[in-house]
């Protein structure tokens, strides 16, 4: 009779690199989507809105920015809208909550629908340069690094599936999360 | 084939099935003798099962090789000829631009991309055998632009699902020294500046070796490193006659294109030759500059890997030691930007250096541009509550709203006077 002090089968904690090595990656960038929920006139929403670029040549979408938090939206007619540049998840939130917001003081029944992360930017430091013509061939299933074309080395990581761009000054770019657990 | 079928014409067995878009016929494929043709008239009831099918989704288009294809796979080969490589590379080359052809991405894209592609066949195939062909080469052959042939070149990578080995640095110096037009006297190429072949190109070895040891190499453009290299190399073989050649008129003389970052290399190289000149006995009385060092490279060459032992240690423990006194120092106001510049290279002006060098990247020697303060914990939850005043800051008055329908209306006038219809 097993107590709950001793555990049948030993529990290994998964424990994300990061914390092993003491580097936390700090996030730079987060892109988010939500659907407002209703058309948009995209003409109507330039004119009367202070902070909306709208050229319908050059691209088929408004771009809006709002000072806090730091972000830049791309609103759609079709009600969708991205949402970039927030630090976190959180902020990610609030700006397209403040964003939704305009809209709807604009005169639109928005609503704030099926908010998703879809993309998280982060940047660390390993502090040692990196030879990466040797790691590109002990790792080259899952490394592209063509100095003619770009100074870092593209790591494609399966599991979690993002991608690292590790540069020779020990700087590591990380991109493709959707959650804040796999950066 | 098919048993009990004989071509009427020549009598041969060999019929093929040949589906095509609108009607199957059984062809001999020896004389092309088309033996049986399927019903060429349908009848009404016939019609209403028929249904139009656009030529990328008939069976035409598996069967034959489209014009843009055939026209892609001519220009393959011609690459390849005008590369000088030998023939079974031509084979591959065309395979995988066929591969290529069958993702319908590709098929489907512009023909500048299509041109490009036959470019990334004719590369990839002479990485995987190892022969140095260079990207600024093939873009320079069609006249194409690198990012278009960059974005080309990891898309069809990553379709075809290839590996592709990295450009050999050696193979490349060979390659690229050769092409070096000084080994004969001629009326550019002054007597002596005339150079013997093998004696370049195993010092312009040596010094790319070098070059690489020391973190020069590594995230940089391959091609330039070796200009740099192969400059020394020729200089220091004659030094006497040769330091008064800059690098941009040796490369004119050589007849080869002066890539931008070359100059930059080559003080690069000549820092890293100063460090090491340094160490050598005989050498630290002489009080070397980038100019007289290149008269020793010879010997510093001969011992470069005790030198590069001696001269540069192991930078990672001293750059942390930096970094962390960098970022005391900046916590007080009054300390000077020299001080900060000088903490990761304490070396005394003029004297012989007290301590190595550490052995890092040049863009890891430089002072960083600005001390990045840690971002402030951020304890937004995202469910805050958003204050009206803060969203009416982004909306216009109603005046606002006039001033601008009336300056658009004013730019729009102002359009239509300029460009009368």
């Amino acid at each position: 009779y097993p107590s709950p002090m001793t555990p049948m089968t030993p529990i290994t904690p998964a424990t994300p690199a990061s914390e092993s090595s003491g580097i936390v990656p700090q996030l730079q960038n987060i892109v988010s989507t939500v659907n407002l929920g209703c058309k948009l006139d995209l003409k109507t929403i330039a004119l009367r809105a202070r902070n909306a670029e709208y050229n319908p040549k050059r691209f088929a979408a408004v771009i809006m920015r709002i000072r806090e938090p730091r972000t830049t939206a791309l609103i759609f007619s079709s009600g969708k809208m991205v949402c970039t540049g927030a630090k976190s998840e959180e902020q990610s939130r609030l700006a397209a909550r403040k964003y939704a917001r305009v809209v709807q003081k604009l005169g639109f029944p928005a609503k704030f629908l099926d908010f998703k992360i879809q993309n998280m930017v982060g940047s660390c430091d390993v502090k040692f340069p990196i030879r990466l013509e040797g790691l590109v061939l002990t790792h080259q299933q899952f490394s592209s690094y063509e100095p003619e074309l770009f100074p870092g080395l593209i790591y494609r990581m399966i599991k979690p599936r993002i991608v690292l761009l590790i540069f020779v000054s020990g700087k590591v770019v990380l991109t493709g999360a959707k959650v804040r657990a796999e950066i | 084939m098919p048993g009990g079928g004989h071509c009427p014409d020549c009598g041969s067995t060999e019929l093929v099935e040949d589906s095509h878009y609108s009607q199957s016929q059984l062809v001999c494929s020896d004389c092309g003798c088309v033996v049986t043709e399927g019903v060429l008239t349908t009848t009404f009831s016939d019609e209403g099962n028929l249904r139009e099918v656009t030529y990328s989704r008939s069976t035409g288009e598996n069967d034959q090789v489209s014009r843009s294809q055939q026209r892609g796979l001519r220009r393959v080969r011609d690459l390849c000829r005008v590369l000088q490589l030998p023939s079974t590379f031509e084979d591959t080359a065309v395979a995988y631009y066929q591969q290529a052809y069958r993702h319908s991405g590709i098929r489907a894209a512009r023909l500048q991309k299509k041109e490009v592609l036959v470019g990334c066949c004719v590369l990839i195939t002479c990485r995987q055998h190892n022969w140095p062909l260079t990207m600024g080469t093939v873009c320079a052959l069609l006249y194409a632009d690198l990012d278009v042939f960059s974005g080309t070149y990891m898309q069809i990578v990553k379709l075809l699902g290839l590996d592709v080995p990295s450009l050999c640095l050696a193979d490349l110096v060979k390659t690229y020294c050769s092409s070096f037009r000084l080994f004969q006297a001629s009326p550019s190429v002054p007597p002596k500046y005339v150079e013997d072949k093998e004696k370049m190109l195993s010092r312009t070895l040596q010094l790319v070796e070098l070059a690489d040891e020391t973190w020069l190499v590594t995230g940089r453009r391959p091609l330039p490193v070796i200009t740099a290299a192969t400059f020394l190399a020729w200089q220091s073989l004659q030094p006497s006659h040769r330091l008064t050649c800059s690098l941009a008129r040796f490369c004119k003389l050589a007849n080869v294109d002066l890539p931008y970052p070359a100059s930059s290399r080559l003080q690069e190289l000549l820092s890293v030759l100063l460090r090491m000149a340094e160490r050598l006995a005989w050498l630290q009385v002489l009080k070397l500059d980038k100019r007289s060092v290149v008269k020793h490279i010879g010997d510093l060459l001969q011992h470069r890997h005790t030198l590069v032992r001696k001269a540069f240690r192991d930078g990672t423990a001293e750059m942390e030691a930096g970094e962390k006194e960098l970022r005391e120092r900046c916590q007080g106001p009054e300390q000077g930007k020299e001080e900060v510049a000088s903490s990761s290279l304490d070396l005394p002006e003029g004297k012989r250096p007290a301590s190595p060098t550490p052995l890092l990247p040049p863009c890891m020697l430089k002072p960083p541009k600005r001390i990045c303060p840690p971002p402030p914990v951020s304890t937004v939850t995202g469910d805050e509550n958003i204050s009206d005043s803060e969203i009416e800051q982004y909306l216009r008055t109603p005046q606002e709203i006039k001033d601008f329908e009336k300056a658009q209306a004013a730019r729009q006038a102002a359009r239509s006077v300029s460009n009368p219809p």
